[in-house]
């Protein structure tokens, strides 16, 4: 329970933080060029096969996180504007939200591949599906994994999730706070480098509910 | 001279980039086995110790290929023919074309202006060994090669007095920040930011650490995994590739625009190519 309340106590913390913030005028930086005009610069120099095109349309969170380097850098209402995007966007199952499969989730977890397709080789194959999640952080015991995220070694254990607890609301509130930053990662933290996966659609609800499962079950390898 | 070269690049691909050039690695380019790993680390390991650079190899082949193309009449800003020092103070504003133009994107007009060739001709002749482990030789790496270490020793120095290289150091600059595609990248995803991050066990360089130097001096690359080396435009579509955006069109003003930024945050470092890589 600790934990989410940390994380709605931490999505207020940027609405506090963002009123500080919204006082400190932005200075307009001298000679920076129009978003679109850099967008255009950026669609000439990918290719238009009209497969692949709509890559490059920017959605308005995204706009409006590529005016600034980091999120310390942003302005209350533009945090605010990002967090509300996101969060109105997270889709739960058909069905609605459930343990999914940890030993499914793993896979996908596992997978680096996905999305990256060049006419010169090294081609993912269209049905590849993988988060790629070890890039970016530590989850198993002893399997190498980046420092760009958070380190998730015992991430259910550090939420309390238990076979007590599981099906209790109080665990489902926990599973969803998870679903939420694994759909959608600008849900909460605004502007993240992890990917949004849920809202492009690169990974399915039940994808999503699946790592979820592999995060948090107490039988997953990862709270071991 | 040359053909000893060659046999020499195709004995140490057979050791470097021919280790991995089966079909299964072909197609992937991350997922080497441990096995694969660990040989990868001591060929590596073992050129280093033994100073031997292969990519000096292409500085042989860009030489013919320079006279075979017509390229001594290519001006890359010291007047035709003049390559001592040049590349060290590219990217610059070029009058007869009317842009500012990078290295890569330079070679690529003189091709067509000297060496005769079609725009969709260049960008084949560019891409010939992309997406290849193993023995693949292209001139088009070559002449970039050659070009670059006849500035081995400058230190870089791009003007951003010219207002219009400024203002393509500012659209890179806007570039590198812009979040776009499926997975949400932009270059400050990896290469930026105090602290240092790893991606799986790769060290990323960051901008805000005074790193671009450091990234962009030793290019074009010699990469032990892939025999072969790396130039700046490869670099770039690698990594677009790896953001999910759509395939990166070498020559192009996006190209253009992020040279002038990443060389820019480079000055003063002294160019020294090839560099080596896993
Ligand atoms: C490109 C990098 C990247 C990738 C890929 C990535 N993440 Fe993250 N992740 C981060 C960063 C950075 C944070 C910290 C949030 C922040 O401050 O922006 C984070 C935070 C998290 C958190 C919240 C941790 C906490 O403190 O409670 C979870 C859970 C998580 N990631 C799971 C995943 C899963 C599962 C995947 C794969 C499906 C994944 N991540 C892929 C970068 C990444
Ligand atoms: C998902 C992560 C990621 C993103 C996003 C990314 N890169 Fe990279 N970049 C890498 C990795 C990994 C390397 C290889 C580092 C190595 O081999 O030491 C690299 C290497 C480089 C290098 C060469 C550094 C060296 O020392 O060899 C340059 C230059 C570079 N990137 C520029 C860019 C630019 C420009 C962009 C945006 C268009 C970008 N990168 C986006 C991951 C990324």
């Amino acid at each position: 329970m600790k934990k989410t309340t940390l994380l709605i106590g931490l999505s207020t913390l940027f609405f506090v933080y963002a009123e500080a913030q919204q006082k400190k005028a932005q200075p307009k930086k001298e000679g920076t060029p129009k978003q679109e005009d850099t967008l255009q610069v950026i669609k000439s120099g990918l290719s238009s096969d009209p497969a692949f095109v709509w890559k490059t349309n920017q959605d308005e969170a995204q706009a409006i996180c590529s005016k600034y380097r980091s999120r310390e850098e942003m302005p209350g209402k533009d945090l605010q504007k990002v967090i509300q995007l996101s969060q109105a966007d997270v889709k739960y199952p058909q069905y609605g939200l459930y343990w999914g499969d940890w030993k499914e989730g793993k896979k996908v977890v596992e997978s680096p591949r996905g999305g990256r397709f060049a006419g010169y080789g090294f081609s993912d194959n269209p049905m590849d599906k993988g988060g790629n999640c070890y890039a970016c952080h530590l989850i198993e015991k002893g399997v190498p994994g980046g420092t760009m995220g958070p380190n998730l070694y015992q991430y259910g254990k550090r939420w309390g999730v238990t076979k007590e607890n599981m099906n209790t609301p109080e665990g489902m509130e926990k599973l969803r706070a998870v679903y939420n930053i694994v759909y959608n990662s600008w849900s909460a933290f605004p502007c993240s480098s992890m990917p949004r996966f849920g809202y492009h659609g690169g990974l399915s609800p039940n994808d999503v509910a699946n790592i979820v499962a592999f995060l948090l079950h107490p039988e997953s390898p990862v709270n071991k | 001279m040359r053909k000893k070269l060659i046999l020499a690049v195709f004995t140490t691909g057979a050791l470097a980039g021919g280790l991995f050039a089966t079909k299964a690695f072909a197609q992937t380019d991350v997922e080497l086995t441990p096995e694969q790993e660990i040989k990868l680390v001591q060929e590596y390991n073992r050129l280093l110790a033994e100073g031997v650079n292969p990519g000096e190899v292409w500085y042989e082949v860009g030489k013919e290929a320079i006279k075979k193309y017509k390229l001594d009449k290519c001006d890359l800003g010291l007047g035709p023919g003049n390559f001592k020092g040049a590349a060290a103070k590219l990217p610059r504003y070029f009058p007869d074309a009317g842009k500012v133009m990078d290295l890569e994107t330079r070679v690529g007009w003189c091709l067509q202006q000297h060496g005769g060739m079609k725009p969709e001709e260049v960008q084949k002749f560019v891409k010939q060994c992309w997406g290849k482990t193993g023995n693949c030789l292209s001139e088009y790496d070559g002449i970039i090669m050659y070009l670059t270490m006849e500035s081995n020793g400058q230190k870089i120095s791009v003007d951003l007095k010219d207002p219009r290289v400024k203002k393509m150091y500012e659209i890179g600059k806007a570039a590198f920040n812009m979040k776009l595609g499926p997975w949400d990248f932009n270059c400050v995803t990896c290469h930026a930011g105090k602290q240092e991050v790893r991606i799986r066990a790769t060290r990323l360089w960051s901008v805000d650490r005074g790193e671009a130097g450091q990234a962009v001096h030793y290019f074009p690359k010699y990469l032990v995994r892939w025999g072969l080396p790396m130039s700046m435009h490869y670099r770039y579509a690698e990594c677009i590739r790896q953001m999910r955006w759509p395939e990166f069109i070498p020559h192009s003003d996006l190209g253009v625009a992020l040279s002038t930024y990443l060389y820019a945050e480079a000055n003063g470092t002294e160019i020294k190519a090839p560099g080596i890589g896993r």
